[in-house]
């Protein structure tokens, strides 16, 4: 009795289809998402970040000595300040350093980037990449 | 059945809700810090985020939803839905502004980025649904209104809303949407630091004044048509619940986005202060605007 007085008042208490199916959309949202996250956390392992470097040569017509570099971070942990330099040596002795900077390497994601040369990479006779430094968030 | 509301009314306080979610979510979802959180948070630190913005929802829509005198179970209904809203609303501002890639981000870090956002974005939708529908209602059927006769459940539902509890609810939203957009800032940080414990205590003074300044005018507002003015007791308990709620938000967030670490005690005490004008402001204020 009580309980149809508060219908009878409060039309807006009942919900209509549209609501239902909102709601039912959101819980499987919300549900999922909680779901995942508490997977994860079981899952989550500490660990430090692990940086990947890729490059190839892609040149432009502005920049005939360009390099398309790609940095992945496989670790567990995101990296700030990634500093990372492309070398060019000829007969053991440095001809040219190029260095490019990245702000955030989150994890188990990759950025990438485009440095450039001044003198040809042809007349070196190594090309390698290595990660400088980053720090801890 | 036959007493279900129209869905045309439905969609109309979904559009009212997510005007009201962007309104109050933009400025963080354009800003930066934010979206780096969202890969630096750890997943376990997201489940709270979820956990306590839906404990906040349920708050709001108990004490200052739309309707007063709706059961738990309809507000444990509404909490859920505006939440989904402001989950799908957040993933697609993001994509839209080109801050999430689906072919190159990680799954985590475009969860991060949109949990992250959607929390304010969902209050901001609860906010938006209750305070620009029950606008337009008043405007609506202001006569009939008044001659409508409340039932009890709405009655039980307006005294509760004047209660204390509510007071530290609404304190509690509003100082975190407002406060909230600001705590992943670079600038509190460095607003603390350079900041000498004169800064510091001027600081917490204003907080302490502008909080008053709005609890008088609420409860001045409040005793409405008896033109009395309101105790001294009450703006000064109120001032008090106001400030507690804003410090304690404060403190939350500044914690959450990782403020503290590393830090000496000083510094995170100057944060939350720092911080704590901006929150004391939405604690009160908010408190005005969510009535």
């Amino acid at each position: 009795m009580n309980e149809d007085r508060k219908k009878k008042n409060n039309p807006e208490d009942e919900k209509n289809i549209l609501e239902w199916a909102v709601f039912s959309l959101s819980l499987l949202l919300i549900t999922g998402i909680l779901g995942y996250l508490v997977f994860q956390t079981i899952q989550h392992e500490p660990g430090s970040p692990d940086l990947v470097i890729t490059y190839e040569t892609a040149p432009s017509p502005h920049a005939p000595y360009r390099y398309h570099v790609t940095i992945s971070n496989e670790g567990q942990e995101t990296a700030e300040e990634v500093q990372i330099e492309l070398i060019l040596e000829k007969d053991g002795q440095q001809l040219e350093l190029a260095t490019l900077d990245i702000l955030y390497a989150p994890k188990e994601s990759s950025k990438e980037g485009w440095v450039n040369f001044s003198k040809n990479p042809i007349e070196a006779d190594t090309l390698y990449a290595r990660v400088v430094s980053y720090k801890k968030p | 059945m036959g007493n279900n509301k129209p869905v045309k009314e439905s969609i109309v306080e979904y559009a009212q809700g997510s005007v009201g979610g962007l309104l109050f979510s933009f400025p963080l979802l354009y800003t930066m810090e934010v979206w780096y959180s969202g890969y630096l948070v750890q997943p376990g630190n997201l489940i709270i985020m979820v956990i306590v913005t839906f404990l906040l929802l349920l708050g709001y829509n108990r004490y200052s939803g739309m309707h007063p005198g709706t059961s738990w179970k309809n507000v444990v209904i509404d909490s859920f839905e505006e939440m989904g809203i402001g989950l799908i609303m957040s993933f697609c501002i993001l994509l839209m502004l080109n801050r999430i890639q689906l072919h190159a981000d990680s799954l985590d870090e475009i969860m991060g980025k949109v949990i992250i956002e959607a929390m304010v974005v969902s209050i901001g939708v609860s906010i938006g649904t209750a305070q620009l529908g029950s606008s337009a209602k008043e405007n609506g059927d202001q006569k009939e209104d008044q001659e409508k006769e409340l039932s009890d459940a709405e009655k039980a539902g307006k005294k509760r809303r004047s209660s204390k509890t509510a007071l530290v609810v609404l304190a509690l939203c509003g100082s975190i949407v407002v406060g909230g957009s600001v705590a992943p800032t670079e600038e509190v940080l460095l607003i603390a630091a350079e900041a000498t414990p004169l800064h510091i205590l001027l600081m917490s003074i204003a907080s302490i004044l502008l909080s008053m300044v709005v609890c008088y005018f609420i409860d001045f507002k409040g005793t409405g048509q008896s033109e009395k003015k309101p105790a001294i007791y009450d703006i000064i308990f109120d001032t008090c619940l106001s400030y507690s709620a804003a410090l304690v938000s404060s403190i939350f967030v500044l914690w959450y986005f990782g403020a503290f670490s590393n830090l000496s005690f000083w510094n995170i005490v100057a944060q939350c202060i720092v911080l704590g004008v901006i929150s004391s402001l939405g604690a009160s204020a908010g408190r005005l605007l969510f009535k």
